[in-house]
């Protein structure tokens, strides 16, 4: 469904993401996994067509994005890093509009619009503003609106910051009640979350792909490790320092 | 063309539910009440005087239309270079502010759509000023009559200078929209627009004192300028070429603009 070939992405003189590849299977859900920085937002918004790539490949449900970009933004719903909410609607007029953004026919709008308000648990604030409904609403109004259209593709940016612990666990369910038919790629900071949720596990670190794998054989090469000590041991040598430099030459020219 | 109208509808609803068109609609009918009211009174002064001076000849001369109606039209043109930047401001660089651009280049539409359908809004709110713009000529077709007992304002004029007024409008939004593509302030849209805007009126102020080629080319950059022969009831194809130039220039590099942020 997602197929990841040699990306990289170069800001000026900062390496976001360099040379990786993966696939996700129709159905599956891969939780993405990675310290801060180590380019998973920007892999996301590659993905979504936000952003061009430096050089490589990314096709999902087999259109390339850089190639036929609607194509591939008609087939994936996708929840920022920030949700993207305008706080001066209301929940209901927000999600009517995104759900016209997304060309869903008139005559549907409403049932749609319901259909993901009840999945995300919003339908009781729909007529508030968003600027004043909580952090944990806004988070869900966010998904609610990645869901408007049942995408193939769901491309999920930490789904689960600024949710309480019980938002949390319907959230996990909602995901879990999305495999299958939709092919989820979830990043989150929270291994738990991973364990709870995915199928596989693709964890970066400094722009690179260190692992990428079935939960299972992950935990199974590194026996007697909890995940969070895999993840610690992946990641560690660049907890330490800065984004990398890309090497001067060529910059100095 | 759908998706543009989409984006449309929601500026409209944000203009709408928030004060800004609001506060815009107030400002333009106090201000244009103002000037509506000191320009008719100057009327009634003047007929007073002819007629005290039994110039029947000098009194058939003076009507509404030209004396009252034109020159306001005139006036709101200036008072646009005040308003628009208030009605461009937020539509482009607020979306990057609230990180919404991500939600609208991850759609599947087009970005001339996302540019074309904020202009549409823009205009949308534009020609409801327009409207209360209108409101004065007709109060005095209502209230008034022309010296031969006919209709007291010349409409035909009247639409031209009102069309004149609201192309001059549509190129002072796209100048606005550009500027609310370059920046994420609202504060910083308004105030380069404000300056731009106000760089094409006084630009014409100079021409008075320019000399050979120069002053026609002030007199041509002038965009109020270009309002004068609207108001005279005369649509110059010289002048409809400058505001769609204008317009569709600006439209242009927006789209560049939204274009050149996913690159960088």
């Amino acid at each position: 469904m997602i197929d990841v070939s040699r990306l990289t992405k170069r800001y000026r003189d900062l390496v976001a993401i360099e040379d990786l590849s993966f696939t996700v299977d129709k159905g599956e859900i891969l939780g993405f996994l990675g310290p801060n920085g180590a380019g998973k937002s920007t892999t996301m918004r590659i993905l979504t067509g936000f952003q061009p790539a430096t050089s490589g490949t990314a096709r999902v449900a087999g259109f390339d994005v850089f190639e036929q970009p609607l194509e591939v933004k008609r087939r994936v719903g996708y929840l920022p890093e920030i949700p993207p909410l305008y706080p001066d609607m209301t929940v209901a007029a927000y999600l009517r509009f995104v759900a016209e953004l997304k060309g869903i026919p008139r005559k549907g709008r409403k049932d749609e619009v319901d259909r993901v308000a009840h999945a995300a648990q919003v339908a009781h604030v729909m007529d508030r503003l968003i600027a004043n409904v909580s952090k944990g609403y806004k988070q869900r109004v966010g998904i609610a609106q990645a869901l408007l259209g049942s995408p193939d593709v769901l491309i999920l940016d930490e789904p689960t910051v600024g949710l309480d612990p019980s938002q949390i666990l319907e959230v996990r369910d909602l995901i879990k009640s999305l495999a299958g038919k939709h092919t989820v790629i979830l990043s989150t900071h929270i291994l738990q979350e991973v364990i709870a949720t995915c199928d596989r596990v693709l964890i970066i670190a400094r722009g690179r792909r260190v692992a990428h794998e079935r939960l299972a054989d992950l935990q199974a090469r590194h026996p007697g490790k909890s995940l969070d000590e895999i993840f610690l041991d992946l990641t560690s040598d660049t907890r330490i320092g800065g984004p990398v430099e890309v090497p001067a030459q060529g910059r100095a020219a | 063309m759908r998706n543009a109208l989409a984006i449309a509808k929601k500026e409209l609803y944000l203009y709408f539910t928030t004060p800004i068109a609001y506060v815009v609609f107030f400002a333009t009918s106090f201000i244009g009440a103002f000037f509506f009211l000191s320009l008719a009174s100057e009327f009634q002064r003047r007929s007073i005087q002819f007629m005290s001076f039994q110039a029947p000849e000098l009194l058939a001369r003076l009507n509404l239309t030209d004396m009252v109606a034109a020159p306001l039209i005139l006036n709101m043109g200036v008072i646009l270079i005040f308003v628009v930047p208030f009605l461009t401001m937020r539509l482009l660089a607020e979306e990057r502010r609230q990180r919404t651009m991500e939600l609208l280049m991850t759609a599947p539409i087009r970005s001339s759509e996302i540019v074309f359908g904020k202009y549409l809004a823009a205009l949308g709110v534009l020609a409801v000023l327009i409207g209360i713009t209108a409101l004065f000529p007709a109060l005095l077709d209502t209230y008034g009559t022309g010296a031969t007992g006919g209709a007291a304002v010349e409409w035909q004029t009247v639409f031209a200078a009102l069309a004149g007024l609201f192309l001059c409008g549509a190129a002072f939004v796209a100048v606005g929209l550009f500027v609310s593509a370059l920046t994420e302030s609202q504060v910083v849209a308004a105030l380069i627009t404000f300056l731009v805007l106000l760089l094409t009126w006084v630009v014409g102020w100079k021409a008075a004192d320019a000399e050979g080629v120069w002053k026609d080319v002030l007199v041509h950059l002038s965009s109020v300028g270009h309002l004068v022969s609207f108001a005279r009831g005369v649509v110059d194809l010289k002048d409809l070429v400058y505001f769609l130039s204008i317009a569709v220039l600006g439209l242009f590099l927006t789209h560049r603009a939204v274009e050149a942020r996913r690159w960088a």
